[in-house]
């Protein structure tokens, strides 16, 4: 049973040294669920998650082949923002921002999420363009949203350098206030804590080898430990989707490319807003532990590799001295890479494909964090209903079949 | 306080040093150079040679940060770049290894982590909340109520550990440098300079890199006849020619040995990062000792034997006065031995091997008695523990190798499988005497340049690991991670809530995610994991080791940041003439020279001269040029005949607008490409990629042409008056029409290309010449041109006068998503082609219908020029379109728009509502795109 977490349990437990219960439970594979969801990243969880609480459907499987959160769910730089360019991706993303709001306290688990405000930096007039159709949009969605000058980016971020005088004078910034970054590991482990309460089963090292389609329905996997029957599949294993779907027969639009990121040693907290800046290719947030967080775009090939290139932190610090020469001193403590689910349009895959049962929201690329919640909650729903959500209809498969493609390279190529 | 505050307060009488020992025979300070310095406020003196903590510890020294979390006393653990407790502040340079960096005169050092002071730190009552603070607190509260959480957030970021940035710190001087040794060897014990000797020896290039201040690794520590060993080896070394690089660290191996180095300590360069390409790489990183984990296993006091040696036989510095032993090998018997040698009491030798352990160490502040497992307590300020290695296996990881754990000698080495460019020697691959390790060194030295290419393939016989025993943890619990205040205990809390895999528990707790990356905490945390939860280490493994090795500054990283940027021939007359610069991509260009308006009202009235050379030029060669262009551009493109110009647009698969410009035909299979200033090498890409992945068998070839041509564009009434002033092409309507291309001389430079075209609407040149006249020709055109009234202007100018005009701007006023049929281009896609890239979105469009037009806008009150990228509403939130180009037109004096509106409102003379950034709707009027000579009478005349 789980047990709940508050200051007082913390000093109760610790005091009598007492363990706390399995954050989820171990479980040997039942030959039946009523679906299953492939990927335990935060797009699975959740949706197995908003499954059993919004709709009661709790005889789920969520399987992984590796730990929980092991894909770009736990290693991503976590920043959620809504600030997009097209009103259906703004309208989307911030259903996500308000329940990832209120998501702490639903979950009884703390996700730390810091709403420390968000810049997006402009380098020249045809950004600064981009940006204030930006806020335009956003505003006109209720969104938070504002174009700022230099001496305002100055008051927000001291170390940043505003003169006239860099290679890339940064003429203004998109400010998203809401915007911010989450502790990702803590949203999967809330997510999958939630889910096992209400009886949903979560399979690590489960590998999925193959989907069981008869007459174009889907009838189970076979998984590296054995079968199971269903009649429905979620496929949400982002950079190896397009793998997985294949099991099924289904032929995605999405090309894997790496992202990699990088984190400094800590020093004190000087930098209180997530800063991008699409020109230089970078962007920076610093922890409460005082790391440093760096990312950058996609690697330029397609490619299944997780391993760091030197080019790349070399690029990156460049920029990010670019911004904040004063930092030089800072050293890079490690860097890592995790894969990213492409699409030709920077938008997501959310809803059914030409195999009954089965279902992807996949093509999360290097956004897809921040919208764990609000897709969990769609694909529930989709699941529970057989319905699309209005909130997802603009995001299916079939899109790219008759071309009606939605345009957010302009604000999702690094900005994330 | 600031370093400065503390640095004023500092007594000028320096510190005694007590513990400081007479001569070592393997001392590595200078006693005749005396070196002065600030440590929390207080001057004191150390030697030459010294570290930060070696010359503190000479003066009794001891407790040198507070931990993070709980804020307790940490002092010197490992005496190496890893010591944990000794990170500090050295002005202002945060999170300085004190163990391993060398005094300099006047260093400012501070210790970080401690507020107020480094003895009376208010967060010690952190202590009575302990038990509340157990691995992942913070994941279990502060979460509501919920407005509170940015309240608990600040608190939280205060326990930030590390030192402290400054945005007025001067960015020092860094640096990068390429290298393409044969063999490089990682590590400069006695393994990795016998291979690097021996590599040197049969011819290859060699470039043997060193953590620590000096070649020897171990032996420096070792007696007379490791430093015999030591002696003969650096005189080898030297002979062989070889490239030494000391305090200077192999941080990253990269595919294809690609590796990266941190060079520290060269004069006036803070830190250089060195690229090597390596033929062969030899790592050779020896061991790295393991802490023991017990109940104050972090006390300032207890020490790893390697640390005990280093200081007294390196820095001559007693450690402690009373010291109690553990040892479970030949290295802590030999650490005992050295205490017994210098004169400092070893009370008790606790001899591992025979089961014999430590319970606790105990002490307020720093250590004052251990308790041993027998239930004894013995007092002493100093417990040396010798339990075990950990091999330094993560260059090989990067690799491709997986460590395997060997069970026997109770450490990891490396696995099975390495690329042939790779080879490992020393400790890392296993124990042995020092000429066993020098013989595999040698042997392996030999084998790398025979890989290289030199001399001939050798045979390493294998050197294992020594049986060692599993010693991880006491009966108590201690700390596995030190700087990120991580126990055992936190471990088995974690895994009992089932975070019970190497990465989960990493996570959860944080373990081996401080400044070490785990070098001295990952085996001691999957070790307890192993108890905690029944498995076996090697079941479990480590957590993947990730570059770079050692941290390296973002400053060596950058090198010496000088993003390039692009100018035309002509930038030294912009910049005497008032021109105000435009940063556009890669090129810095005259956005104006002062007065927009007045560059526009020259070019409607008289002529002006604008530089154009960023432009993209491509130059098209072959008989396949036609079938290319009609791939690439929506438009048709086989009835181009020698001395035609056409423009043409590009659109990518998906039928969004990729760029647009003129194709010119010069001869019978020469063509010149221009693109737009920002899509020059995108289109080249493009272009490439259709000939070499869809149609390699097209003959055509492409050069790229942008900075051999010097652009300038010559627009006005009087245009052709002033150009033909300059050259030898005849200008006249007749013979120069509009849309066409002459070659010739102008201003007696051969090999120009003149096109007839016009952006701005007015009668209009193009001129590309050779770039290297293209500044005279500029002054040339001025100077003819003055009793014409010529003017230059620039790109602003430019902009007003084509929005005037109703031509659009690729990428302003089309988007990722603008299709030719949004943007009004519909006339040109000719859906008839046989094929080109973007057809079939392009079909669907078609028959779909857009949803929407480019159309002219003018707000009606003429006075109001709204921001580009206003919105045009309907209601609250309904957005019927947006605003692409605005300006206000000195020739219309008025302000005008492009914009995009859904069909339904395309119709000229709708009036639309516009929102503007302030809040405030504005009635906006729909008109053709073209504001000014729509007919077009100027351009043709
Ligand atoms: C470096 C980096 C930075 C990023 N930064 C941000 C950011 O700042 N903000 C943001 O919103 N997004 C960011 N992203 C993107 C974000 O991480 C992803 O879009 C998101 O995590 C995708 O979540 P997911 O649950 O769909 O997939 P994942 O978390 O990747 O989970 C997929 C899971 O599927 C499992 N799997 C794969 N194949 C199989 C199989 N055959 N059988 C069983 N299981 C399988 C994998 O093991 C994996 O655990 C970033 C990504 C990276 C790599």
């Amino acid at each position: 049973m789980t047990a709940r977490y508050s200051a007082l349990s913390l000093l109760s437990r610790g005091l009598r040294g007492r363990n706390w219960p399995l954050v989820w439970r171990r479980h040997e594979l039942a030959p039946t669920y009523d679906a299953v969801i492939i990927g335990a990243g935060v797009h699975g969880l959740a949706a197995a998650y908003y499954l059993a609480v919004n709709h009661g459907i709790r005889n789920v499987a969520v399987l992984d082949r590796s730990y929980l959160g092991g894909g770009g769910s736990g290693r991503n730089t976590a920043i959620i923002r809504s600030n997009y360019l097209t009103p259906e991706g703004v309208r989307f993303y911030d259903r996500s921002v308000k329940l990832y709001e209120t998501l702490a306290s639903e979950l009884n688990f703390n996700v730390m999420f810091s709403q420390r405000g968000h810049l997006t930096l402009a380098h020249n007039d045809s950004s600064l363009r981009t940006m204030r159709w930006r806020a335009e949009v956003n505003k006109l969605q209720g969104v938070d949203s504002e174009v700022i000058g230099p001496d305002e980016i100055k008051s927000l971020v001291p170390y940043m350098d505003v003169s006239a005088q860099t290679r890339y004078p940064i003429l203004g910034a998109l400010y998203h206030p809401p915007g911010g970054i989450i502790r990702h590991d803590a949203v999967n482990w809330g997510y999958a804590r939630g889910a096992d309460a209400r009886g949903v089963q979560i399979h690590e090292y489960t590998e999925v080898v193959g989907i069981d389609v008869e007459e174009g329905r889907v009838r189970g996997v076979q998984t590296s430990r054995g079968h199971i029957s269903t009649p429905v599949v979620l496929n949400c294993t982002a950079g190896w989707s397009s793998l997985v779907s294949r099991l099924a027969g289904v032929r995605l639009p999405i090309s894997t490319h790496p992202l990699q990121a990088a984190v400094t040693e800590p020093v004190k907290v000087f930098l209180n807003t997530v800063v991008v800046s699409g020109t230089l290719h970078v962007y920076v947030s610093q922890t409460d532990r005082g790391e440093l967080v760096f990312g950058a775009s996609t690697d330029p090939y397609p490619s299944y590799s997780t391993r760091g290139s030197l080019e790349f932190t070399e690029e990156l610090a460049g920029h990010v001295l670019e911004l904040m020469p004063s930092i030089a001193a800072l050293r890079v403590l490690r860097q890592w890479a995790g894969l990213c689910d492409m699409t030709p349009d920077f938008s997501p895959i959310m809803g059914e494909t030409p195999v009954e049962g089965f279902l992807v929201d996949v093509g999360w690329g290097t956004y897809g964090f921040k919208a764990g919640p609000v897709a969990g909650e769609a694909m529930a729903e989709l699941v529970a209903t057989g319905k699309t959500p209005d909130l997802i209809s603009s995001f299916p498969l079939s899109r790219f079949a008759d071309g009606r493609l939605v345009g957010e390279k302009g604000a999702a190529a690094v900005g994330h | 306080m600031t370093a400065r505050v503390r640095a004023a307060r500092s007594s000028r009488r320096p510190a005694e040093t007590p513990f400081r020992l007479p001569p070592q025979p393997g001392e590595v300070i200078d006693r005749s150079r005396l070196v002065p310095f600030d440590w929390d406020g207080r001057r004191y003196v150390g030697f030459a040679g010294d570290t930060i903590t070696s010359a503190l510890a000479a003066a009794g020294v001891r407790t040198f940060s507070r931990s993070f979390k709980y804020s307790r006393p940490r002092g010197i653990l490992t005496a190496s770049a890893l010591d944990p407790g000794c990170t500090v502040q050295v002005g202002d340079e945060p999170n300085v290894r004190a163990s391993a960096r060398r005094l300099a005169a006047g260093m400012s050092v501070v210790p970080q982590n401690v507020w107020p002071t480094l003895r009376y730190d208010l967060r010690s009552v952190n202590k009575v909340v302990a038990p509340f603070l157990t691995a992942g607190f913070y994941y279990k509260t502060f979460m509501s109520p919920r407005p509170l959480w940015p309240a608990y957030e600040r608190v939280l970021s205060r326990f930030a550990s590390g030192g402290w940035t400054s945005p007025d710190a001067i960015p020092s001087y860094y640096d990068q440098r390429f290298t393409h040794p044969d063999v490089l060897v990682a590590g400069g014990g006695p393994a990795g300079m016998a291979a690097a000797v021996e590599a040197a020896r049969a011819g290859a290039r060699v470039l043997l890199v060193e953590e620590e201040h000096e070649l020897g690794g171990s032996l420096r520590w070792g007696g007379a006849q490791e430093l015999e060993a030591l002696g003969r080896l650096r005189a080898d070394v030297a002979q062989a020619g070889i490239e030494v690089l000391v305090d200077s660290v192999v941080a990253g191996r990269y595919d294809d040995n690609w590796i990266s180095i941190a060079q520290r300590g060269l004069p006036d360069v803070t830190e250089r990062l060195i690229k090597a390409r390596a033929g062969i790489l030899v790592v050779a990183p020896g061991l790295i000792e393991r802490p023991y984990v017990f109940a104050g296993n972090d006390l300032p006091g207890v020490m790893l034997s390697t640390a005990v040696r280093r200081l007294i036989d390196l820095y001559a510095v007693a450690p402690g006065s009373r010291a109690v032993v553990l040892s479970a090998n030949a290295e802590g018997d030999a650490a005992a031995a050295d205490l017994d040698r210098v004169g400092v009491e070893v009370v008790r030798v606790l001899d591992a091997r025979r089961g014999e352990d430590v319970r606790r160490a105990l002490g307020r502040g720093t250590l004052s008695a251990v308790e041993v497992a027998d239930g004894s307590r013995i007092d002493c300020d100093l417990l040396v523990t010798a339990t075990g290695w950990t091999a330094p296996t993560s260059l090989l990881n990067m690799a491709g190798n997986q460590p395997v754990w060997d069970p026997l000698a109770a450490r990891f080495r490396p696995g099975e499988g390495l690329p042939d460019t790779v080879l490992a020697t020393g400790g890392i691959v296993g124990d042995g005497s020092v000429d066993e390790l020098v013989a595999h060194g040698t042997a392996t030295g030999a084998l790398a340049a025979a890989r290289a290419g030199f001399g001939s393939a050798a045979v390493v016989a294998p050197l294992s690991p020594h049986p060692h025993p599993a010693l991880f943890r006491a009966t108590t619990h201690g700390f596995v991670d030190f700087p990120e205040d991580v126990s055992s205990k936190d471990v088995m809390a974690a895994a009992a809530e089932g975070y019970d895999s190497s990465e989960l528990v990493k996570r959860y707790t944080t373990a081996t995610m401080g400044p070490t990356q785990g070098k001295l905490e990952t085996v001691n945390t999957v070790a307890v994991l192993a108890e905690a939860t029944g498995r076996s280490i090697e079941e479990l493994g480590t957590t993947v080791w990730r570059p770079p090795y050692a941290p390296i500054s973002l400053g060596a990283l950058a090198g010496r940041v000088s993003p390039p940027a692009r100018y035309s021939p002509m930038q030294p007359w912009h910049e005497t003439h008032s021109a105000v610069p435009l940063v556009a991509g890669e090129w810095i260009r005259p956005d104006s020279y002062g007065d927009p308006a007045a560059e526009v009202r020259a070019v409607r009235s008289a002529v002006g001269i604008i530089d154009v050379t960023p432009l993209g030029k491509l130059a098209l060669h072959g008989p396949d040029v036609p079938n290319l262009l009609a791939a690439a551009y929506v438009n048709k493109w086989a009835k181009l005949d020698v001395g035609s110009v056409r423009y043409g647009v590009m659109c990518a698969e998906d039928g969004v607008i990729l760029d647009d410009g003129v194709t010119g035909r010069l001869g019978a299979a020469r063509y010149l490409m221009s693109t737009t200033s920002s899509g020059a090498a995108t289109v080249w890409q493009h272009l490439e990629s259709l000939l070499q992945t869809e149609h390699p068998d097209w003959r055509v070839h492409i050069t790229p042409m942008t900075t051999a041509y010097a652009s300038i564009n010559i627009a006005g009434p009087r245009s052709r008056e002033l150009l033909t002033r300059l050259t030898d092409v005849d200008l006249s309507a007749d013979a120069f029409p509009y849309m066409r291309v002459r070659t010739g001389r102008i201003a007696d430079v051969a090999d120009c290309v003149l096109w007839r075209i016009g952006f701005t609407g007015e009668l209009s040149y193009e001129i590309h010449v050779p770039a290297s006249y293209g500044l005279h020709v500029w002054e040339a055109l001025l100077e003819r041109g003055r009793d014409l009234g010529v003017r230059p202007f620039g790109v602003e100018a430019q902009r007003i006068l084509r929005l005037e005009k109703g031509h659009l701007i690729v990428a302003q006023d089309t988007d990722g998503l603008t299709k030719a049929y949004d943007a009004g281009l519909g006339d040109l896609v000719k859906l008839d082609k046989d094929d080109f890239v973007g057809k079939p979105e392009l079909l669907w469009q078609h028959e779909d219908g857009a949803q929407q037009s480019l159309v002219g806008l003018v707000p009606v009150d003429p006075s109001i020029v709204p921001a580009e990228g206003c919105q045009i509403v309907d209601g609250a939130t309904g957005i019927l379109g947006r605003i692409t180009s605005s300006r206000r037109s000195p020739t219309l004096d008025r302000s005008i728009c492009l914009a995009y509106v859904l069909k339904q409102y395309a119709e000229p003379d709708t009036v639309v509502t516009v929102r503007l950034p302030d809040g405030r709707r504005i009635p906006a009027t729909v008109t053709p795109p073209t504001h000014f000579d729509p007919e077009g009478a100027r351009l043709r005349g």
